[in-house]
């Protein structure tokens, strides 16, 4: 960028216009260094973002439908259950019974006040530890206390040991 | 514009390697002569909406690349882009301010052609082609706003569509056409990512082509005196020879920093207020205050206020009287003064709208 | 003391008027139509005062000799099941209809009621033949009849069937309420006092127009229990003679319970049958109210339990601290006076001989509801109830300023919900503190709300950084802009300079 501030053709608004021959030429030099600076200045803003943009993400992606492995049979085992993230948000998965379809998976932000719910392996029922609300692990309704509606069902899939979440 | 300075053809070595094997130069030099009346005052609007028509392209095209277009997963990769793509808000941020800013330059630059009579005799067809840009553009942002599916985008389809359905006789019809069924849902997500990205693209391509095709032809209207009609005795003999502005570079130039200006513009709103994100689209759950996009508050305001058959009949017969405009106004001035009562409708009707619009957004 | 009128002779007085009402339509069978509309009219005009309304008021001196019985159990009222056999076609209605608008709306009234519905009829609570329609059969004391029943009658009589096991089950309803009515304070006082003036199964449930507790427009429907209870307790005239206070309605309005039942009208909400029971209703007493609470307030009830409050004889209670029909949404200003206390030692000690007791388990006044009403600041309990207030009020800053660093990043555009969801575990824990207040242990409450303050410091990080990216962004927006600027001034100069060219060449 340094040839345009030795440029000496450079004329202030006042200066005394040169002759037509030099003009023409600092002109031509002048236009070129503009048109340089400005595709390269422009085209840099521009492209930085756009191929950025292309990388893909480190972060697993998030579309409905993808997977997410919450754990292992052997990690929750029949009659237990597990708080786990599923992208930002977290879920409850619980193993019923040792069947596939006995593994079931609820929202577990408790839909009173918003606190993350646990399952209790005594009594087999998801207990929210701030007020006592009560949901039945098997589909998520409320059994009792302050609770106005159920835990949002989330999709679970079983494969082998492996407890897998599906994004709805 | 590189291309362009190589059409000039000063005899470089890289522009005769493609001249001698193209032979597009006498095109481009064509292509760089349009007439410009040195009174014409065109305030760079059409140049900047077309800018702004690009930027929408490439954002819009980066996006897709994303953008899942499900009721499930549609809300899920919009955050995606925000939130964890590399400069995902800055494309999604812009391509929001982007549209938001191409209605705003369209209806300017209506409103500039408007005021110096440019549709007049012998440019009918090109404002015509600017009335359906106007309502490719506004059909762009209409559909465009549901796909985030976040709870303002849903509502704001659901109430604006309702307004499509209040249609006499074909309402129900033309509401099931837009929804794809009797509520917003995946198929409405669907229809609207196809005219998003599809439809409208091409329509809106196709009518550029024909609206920058009879400009270049016809170059721009001088606001002073009106084109001479032929067979009209006098009018070519006895005025002087016109003034013109070279357009190329002096006009390029200008519309370049024009968009420059534009693109800092764009730049500091998606920085400054960037695209949000509400909650998750919720059928059952209506927000407080629902409305529509700021661009159909006036008649949705409208809607409130009088009959239906009147709410929806007035914007009907407007846009008709829009699109046919340069046929219903038989005046061959152009300046606005010897123009009286179509200028003061056009300012009553600009009044009605901003009116309509403001007491929307505060009702 | 009209109003006190033996009840037969009144009914002998009505005969009377509806005699003449009889004859008049006979007359007007003959074809005069209009004279028979007046006719009624008249009979309405000369009926005797609405038997439904008078008797209630007050309790005269000259109390009849029913009443003077403590007549609570069903013998002396008349046995429903005679009429059981009657005929269905229901006489009574048909005459009473025609007497005068009065009698025509207590007609309308039980036909609408759930009794009207299901075949419990006038006989059924008045005696008397409900197939005659000759008035001096049907109305014939010889018949069983018995007019209006007394109010002490009345509760037995209710109890007749309501108490039968057999008759019920097919309602699916309960049967215990004459039992539970005959311990509640209503009852007790109607039969050890006879006094007539307490609350009677007609006085919440209606008399002809008895509805299902269920029906929204029953007085005994939840939301509308408070203002049934306060017809009453709400009245400075009527409970003058007991002596009891009559703000409760409007101490519960204003509490916690009162808004979540009459202004959100959430029916999980207390209205005071939940306290104080329906039928046998009765101030619950200190060592009950923690039972009470806990009905609902489950799992504070297990943290008080584990406390060294209640492990005390004379240890302080719910209401101790929350009050009674004024719970308010407790916060950490529940803890200590904001201003120095003055102790009274005989509020905790015995004067005598300095063992612990506690003289008022309740404060009226919201102010002493505090722990320092009784630890003095001296005290080493005094030291505890401060750390444990302390520790909750770093966690709810702590929780606070991550909630008002989250709303500053959402505010600024960002996407927050990976803060969101560790602020949502930072609020678990601070309602989980919160609640271990009532095991009055510093260590649980501590460890909990450390929790709660670690979870809001990760929140409040996420936030930062999304405020550090936003900041970012829009310094980095400056310097492209900046450019862009450079780029518009070279720009100009040059279509300047390429004017200026022109300028020069002809």
């Amino acid at each position: 960028m340094a040839p345009g501030e030795d440029d000496p053709g450079f004329p202030g608004p006042d200066s005394v216009r040169p002759a037509i021959g030099e003009d023409t030429v600092s002109r031509r030099r002048f236009i070129k260094w503009v048109l340089g600076f400005s595709v390269t200045s422009i085209a840099a803003m521009v492209i930085t973002p756009i191929v950025s943009f292309l990388v893909p993400a480190k972060q697993e992606t998030t579309g409905a439908g993808a997977r997410v492995l919450a754990g292992t049979t052997t990690d929750i085992p029949s009659g237990t259950g597990k708080v786990v993230a599923m992208g930002s948000s977290p879920v409850i998965v619980i193993n019923t019974d040792s069947t596939p379809s006995g593994v079931k998976a609820y929202s577990a932000v408790c839909t009173h006040l918003g606190c993350i719910v646990g399952y209790d392996s005594t009594t087999r029922v998801i207990v929210c530890p701030c007020h006592d609300g009560h949901f039945n692990p098997a589909n998520g309704a409320v059994i009792s206390g302050p609770p106005p509606a159920p835990l949002k069902t989330i999709d679970v899939a079983v494969e082998k040991d492996q407890i897998f979440l599906v994004r709805g | 514009m590189a291309a362009a300075g190589r059409a000039e053809g000063t005899g470089s070595r890289v522009g005769d390697f493609f001249e001698t094997r193209l032979r597009i130069g006498p095109l481009l030099s064509a292509l760089v002569h349009v007439r410009i009346p040195i009174e014409a005052r065109p305030y760079y609007l059409g140049g900047i909406t077309l800018f702004l028509f690009g930027v929408q392209v490439v954002t819009g095209t980066l996006l897709a690349l994303y953008y899942q277009p499900t009721p499930d997963a549609a809300y899920d990769s919009v955050k995606y882009i925000t939130s964890v793509v590399e400069f995902g808000w800055l494309i999604r941020s812009v391509h929001h301010w982007g549209a938001n800013l191409m209605i705003i330059c369209v209806v300017l630059h209506l409103l500039r052609v408007f005021a110096h009579g440019a549709y007049k005799f012998p440019r009918e067809f090109i404002w015509i082609a600017g009335a359906g840009l106007l309502l490719a553009t506004i059909g762009f942002g209409f559909t465009g706003y549901l796909l985030p599916w976040d709870q303002r985008a849903f509502w704001a389809t659901t109430v604006g569509t309702e307004i499509a359905g209040s249609v006499p006789v074909i309402g129900d019809g033309l509401l099931g056409l837009l929804r794809g069924g009797a509520d917003v849902t995946a198929a409405t997500l669907s229809r609207f990512f196809g005219m998003h990205v599809l439809v409208l693209p091409l329509g809106l391509g196709a009518l550029l082509l024909a609206h920058l095709v009879i400009v270049h032809q016809l170059g721009l209207a001088n606001p002073k005196r009106p084109e001479p009609r032929p067979g009209t005795f006098g009018a070519s003999a006895t005025a002087a020879p016109e003034k013109l502005r070279p357009f190329w570079p002096d006009y390029v130039l200008d519309e370049v920093i024009a968009w420059a200006v534009m693109l800092a513009i764009l730049v500091i709103l998606a920085s400054v207020f960037p695209a949000g994100l509400e909650d998750k689209a919720d059928p059952l759950i209506t927000p407080q205050h629902v409305k529509p996009e700021w661009y159909f508050l006036s008649v949705y305001q409208l809607l409130k206020l009088v009959p239906r058959i009147v709410g929806i009949m007035a914007p009907i017969v407007a846009i008709g009287a829009l699109v046919f405009l340069p046929f219903l106004d038989r005046n061959p001035a152009v300046t606005p003064r010897k123009r009286p009562i179509a200028i003061l409708v056009a300012l009553a009707a600009i009044a009605v709208m901003v009116g309509l619009t403001v007491w929307g957004q505060y009702s | 003391m009209n109003d006190r009128m033996p009840l037969l002779a009144r009914a002998r007085g009505l005969t009377r008027q509806a005699r003449l009402g009889f004859l008049m339509a006979i007359l007007c069978a003959s074809g005069l139509a209009i004279a028979q509309g007046s006719a009624a009219k008249g009979a309405a005009q000369g009926a005797a005062p609405s038997p439904g309304l008078v008797a209630e008021s007050s309790p005269g001196p000259s109390a009849p000799a029913a009443d003077a019985s403590p007549s609570v159990l069903p013998s002396s009222a008349p046995s429903p099941d005679e009429s059981e056999t009657a005929a269905p076609t229901n006489a009574c209605a048909a005459c009473h209809k025609a007497i005068s608008a009065p009698q025509r709306a207590i007609a309308e009234q039980w036909e609408a009621s759930i009794h009207g519905k299901n075949g419990v009829g006038c006989a059924d609570c008045h005696g008397g033949d409900p197939t005659s329609d000759e008035i001096g059969v049907a109305m014939d004391p010889a018949k069983g009849f018995i007019g209006k029943p007394t109010r002490s009658q009345t509760v037995a009589l209710c109890g007749t069937c309501h108490s039968d096991v057999n008759r019920m089950r097919q309602y699916q309803i309960p049967t215990d309420q004459l039992v539970k009515y005959q311990a509640s304070v209503h009852g007790q006082r109607l039969i050890n006092s006879k006094d007539v003036r307490v609350a009677i199964c007609i006085d919440c449930h209606g008399s002809h127009d008895v509805k299902k507790a269920s029906d929204p427009t029953a007085a005994v429907y939840p939301l509308n229990v408070p203002k049934l209870c306060a017809s009453c307790h709400a009245d400075a005239a009527k409970m003058k003679p007991y002596g009891i206070p009559t703000n409760q309605y409007a101490l519960y309005a204003a509490s916690v319970h009162g808004k979540a039942l009459l202004a959100t009208q959430d029916l999980r909400a207390p209205t005071c049958a939940s306290c104080h029971g329906s039928h046998d209703a009765k101030p619950p007493k200190s060592t009950e109210v923690v039972q009470v609470c806990g009905k609902c307030h489950t799992a504070t009830q297990a943290l008080y339990e584990q406390s060294k409050h209640a492990r005390l004889d004379v240890g302080p209670k719910c209401w101790t601290c929350h009050g009674n029909h004024d719970v308010a949404q407790p916060d950490e200003s529940r803890f200590f006076h904001p201003e120095d206390v003055i102790f009274d030692c005989a509020t905790c000690h015995n004067p005598a001989d300095q063992t612990l007791i506690l003289n008022a388990d309740r404060f009226a006044k919201d102010a002493d509801r505090r722990c320092d009403t009784c630890h003095h600041s001296a005290s080493q309990i005094y030291a505890q109830a401060q750390g444990i207030h302390d520790a909750l009020d770093q966690a709810n800053q702590a929780f606070l300023g991550a909630q008002a660093r989250i709303a500053e990043a959402a505010g600024a555009g960002m996407i927050v919900s990976d803060a969101d969801v560790e602020l949502s575990e930072a609020r678990t824990n601070l309602i989980q503190a919160r609640a271990a207040v009532h095991t009055t242990k510093l260590t649980v409450v501590a460890k909990l709300a450390a929790a709660a303050e670690s979870k809001a410091a990760a929140a409040r990080k996420f936030a930062d950084a999304r405020l550090n990216e936003s900041t970012f962004r829009r310094e980095a927006m400056v310097v492209v802009v900046a450019i862009i600027f450079v780029n518009v001034v070279l720009l100009y100069l040059m279509r300047r300079r390429i004017e200026r060219g022109r300028g020069t060449e002809p």
